[in-house]
């Protein structure tokens, strides 16, 4: 049964404070009664991964680890959400392998081919950034060097 | 986003770093990382990028069970508070304008309370989604005449109405929310299941701990018995060291074997014995086995067997049979070994004490068995007739035959009971017998004389707390009414379906100082002081005749023909606690870790007194029921009415 996971457009639209302060209280709970529910957890997990906040991404990424690690049935779900997590941190690197890994799996999930995708662009994306800033270095770099020989011909 | 300006010159794109970490892709995030400059890089990003590596070596299984029907993200939307959402709307929707009612200082005043607070007037439904209402009912305060009467008021939902767009909507949000109870309700149910796993697994560790606790308890009774077992030996090496110390060897020998209680020496080879296990059969006779003792573990064993007038005597080391005590008449039916002295009590009324060492002198017991007959008739014609004195046979006997050595292993005779003796028990120079007479005797060992002897029948008749002159107890063994007359009990059938017809009036005895405890035909339990000859305590509670018993400092334990074994405190002389068997108890031996019983059947039961479980010894073991046993430390030996006896290790 292919598993039901959220698009990436998902993890974009975050929780009012509200609703995440909710679901902060009920992990917090449930964590003094030392009995913590996978459910809660992923829930208030989910809510710190789709929050803008980079310290909230963090936490929730590190959240989903702990599921991962602890319910082996979960682990599939787990590994799109955490890839999702990475993408939205910019670790592309841990995120294309996690997704890799789920497609190993399920190769005809759409949410994880469109992830990919999605890590895909972004890493171009940054490469052509990285162009541009070495490019721009090196000619400034350039200018720099002329100037300086220059001044030292003139000499 | 950092604008970007496409370099069109370099069109090559190193994407999705392949060999360095170093590329154009991180030098990218470089400008985002400076952009957001105060944020530092955490532990906490540093724990996550470790544990990738490690989780991807994970193993990911298919999902099964709730992971399979829920999925996490239908939990997630089902579990949130939004889900409440679409219910709470449907509510307002359903509320409608009234003026006010005071309805909540109504209540509070229902209640006994104050209601303080100001009624805020039109608190607004606040709805945040757009609510489609048609018409609205005023007519509440308006149906009013001025009789008062409220004629004519309508139902709250009259004026009502909400549109078919809106109510579809509605039962989409209801199938919806239905939708998600199931989903919560399938979490649930899961996390019970796994919460009762839990506490089972919890509670089986929780017994495990438990049985640890009863065997710590054991193996601290084990180690107290040794520590006294360990400080009698310091007190006989002590005075072994002290030759001035004028205690004679052969009175004290060492703690009586019934009373030592700390481990025996036994050969290593003893310790790779698998317990539970008989290892050694001595058969030789022919009937059912009677009565055995031995002196220690891997020493010498004295038995008996019915209708056989000659105990034999085994080498334990050996399972060799070493030789024959030649002298009673009639089956002896008990023995007792301490060290190389044995004594038995037989059927013929006397008791005689031998001396296990001279045993070997007596060379013709092989020579078969017309030799002691004519040896008994012999006996015969020289006996003395008093009936309170002693025969000492010596070397110096005038015998017609001087071809058979006659100074036999018997040291004395004791006579002077008139029936068979069933019971004794000696310690030091001192013993006791009881007989199927009534009476129970006690003899000086140096000398020979009975010093006392005790009525059993008299102290039946005159039960010390009782009014004097008083009948028989009714509660007593029917066979004990005729107590005046022979004692005769048919026995309950042992476990092959055989009986037999108990005699012995005087089932088991022992004694300790002047403290001597004696079970009988009729179900009594009886202590004696012996400096007067009294009982003074009758421990009543058996309903049969009592088959054997043993006490320590804190209990008497008894056995009898009721299938019950009674254990009672030995200073209150209540009783502590009865176990039921299937068949009449005929032996049992304790101590303070265990009960051993035979009980009637071809296993020897053992009673773990500190976990309260019971257990049979059968491998290797009897054919026919076990009748009689006795067992030192780690070491045990069972005689059976198969006419084997068995050696056990424990």
């Amino acid at each position: 049964m292919p598993t039901e996971l959220p698009y990436a457009a998902d993890a974009e639209e975050s929780l009012s404070y509200d609703e995440l302060e909710v679901l902060r209280l009920q992990y917090q709970k449930e964590l003094a009664q030392s009995h913590v529910t996978v459910q809660t957890k992923f829930n208030y997990a989910w809510g710190l991964v789709k929050s803008p906040l980079r310290e909230h991404q963090v936490e929730g990424v590190r959240l989903l680890q702990e599921i991962y690690r602890a319910e082996p049935a979960r682990r599939r779900e787990c590994l799109y959400y955490l890839a999702l997590g990475h993408y939205k941190m910019g670790n592309y690197e841990e995120a294309r392998r996690f997704n890799a890994l789920l497609l190993d799996k399920e190769p005809a999930n759409l949410q994880a081919q469109s992830l990919a995708g999605l890590i895909d662009n972004r890493v171009t994306r940054d490469g052509y950034i990285g162009m541009a800033i070495v490019g721009g270095v090196a000619a400034l770099g350039t200018l720099v060097l002329a100037s300086v020989i220059r001044r030292a011909s003139r000499k | 986003m950092i604008g970007a300006a496409t370099v069109s010159g370099r069109s090559r794109v190193s994407v999705g770093g392949g060999g360095g970490h170093v590329d154009f892709a991180t030098l990218g995030r470089a400008p985002l990382r400076l952009g957001f400059g105060s944020r530092r890089v955490t532990s906490r990003d540093l724990q996550i990028v470790e544990a990738t590596e490690e989780l991807l070596q994970e193993e990911v299984p298919e999902p099964e069970g709730v992971a399979e029907n829920v999925s996490l993200l239908r939990g997630f939307n089902a579990t949130i508070p939004s889900a409440e959402k679409s219910r709470i709307r449907r509510r307002q929707t359903r509320n409608v304008d009234t003026p006010k009612l005071g309805l909540k200082r109504l209540s509070l005043g229902a209640r006994g309370l104050l209601g303080d607070e100001e009624e805020h007037d039109g608190e607004s439904v606040a709805s945040e989604d757009d609510v489609v209402m048609v018409g609205r009912s005023e007519r509440n305060g308006r149906g009013r005449k001025g009789k008062g009467k409220r004629k004519g008021r309508q139902s709250l939902s009259a004026g009502k109405t909400f549109g078919i767009d809106e109510l579809v909507r509605q039962t989409h949000e209801i199938e919806r929310d239905k939708e998600n109870i199931h989903v919560r309700r399938a979490l649930i149910s899961n996390e019970i299941e796994e919460i009762s796993h839990k506490i089972e697994a919890l509670d089986a560790i929780r017994v495990k701990l438990e049985g640890d606790l009863l065997r710590l308890q054991e193996e601290e009774l084990e180690l107290d018995d040794e520590l006294e077992g360990v400080r009698e030996r310091i007190e006989v090496e002590e005075s072994a060291l002290q030759p001035s110390r004028s205690v004679s060897r052969t009175g004290h020998i060492a703690a009586s074997s019934r009373r030592r209680k700390g481990p025996a020496f036994l050969p290593s080879e003893h310790d790779e014995l698998p317990p539970g296990i008989a290892f050694m059969s001595l058969e030789s006779h022919t009937t059912p086995i009677t009565a055995l003792d031995f002196s220690e573990p891997y020493g010498t064993l004295v038995t008996a067997s019915q209708d056989d007038t000659q105990p034999r005597v085994w080498d334990l080391l050996t399972g060799e049979e070493i030789g024959r005590l030649r002298g009673h008449r009639g089956t002896v039916k008990c023995i007792q070994v301490e060290d190389h002295i044995c004594l038995t009590g037989s059927e013929d009324g006397t008791v005689r004490a031998w001396d296990l060492r001279r045993v070997d002198e007596d060379e013709d017991w092989e020579s078969g068995d017309m030799f002691s007959l004519s040896d008994v008739v012999e006996e015969d014609e020289s006996v003395d007739t008093s009936t309170n004195g002693i025969r000492e046979e010596s070397s110096t006997s005038s015998r017609p035959s001087s071809a058979v050595p006659r100074d036999g292993p018997c040291v004395r005779t004791l006579e002077g009971h008139t029936k068979a003796v069933s019971a004794m028990y000696f310690e030091d120079e001192c013993l006791v017998t009881g007989a199927s007479d009534k009476t129970m005797r006690q003899w000086d060992l140096n000398t020979g004389q009975c010093v006392m002897t005790m009525d059993i029948l008299w102290a039946i008749s005159h039960p010390p707390t009782a009014a004097p002159g008083t009948a028989l107890p009714a509660h007593l063994v029917p066979g004990a009414a005729a107590a005046a007359g022979t004692f005769a009990v048919p026995t309950p059938p042992y476990a092959d379906g055989t009986w037999e017809m108990y005699q012995d009036f005087v089932g088991a005895l022992q004694f300790w100082g002047y403290a001597l405890v004696s079970g009988s035909g009729d179900g009594a339990v009886r202590m004696w002081d012996m400096r007067t000859g009294q009982p003074h305590r009758t421990l009543l509670g058996h309903t049969g005749p009592v088959t054997c018993l043993q006490f320590d400092e804190l209990h008497i334990v008894t056995g009898s023909l009721d299938k019950s074994i009674r254990i009672w405190d030995v200073r209150t002389g209540s009783i502590f606690e009865t176990l039921k068997y299937d068949h009449a108890v005929t032996a049992l031996q304790f101590d303070t870790r265990k009960i051993v019983a035979a009980t009637g059947e071809n296993g020897i039961k053992i009673y773990n007194r500190t976990s309260m479980q019971h257990s049979t010894l059968m491998t290797n073991g009897h054919t026919r029921p076990v009748e009689r046993l006795r067992y030192m430390d780690r070491y045990m030996v069972s005689g059976g009415r198969d006419s084997i006896v068995k050696i056990w290790a424990l």
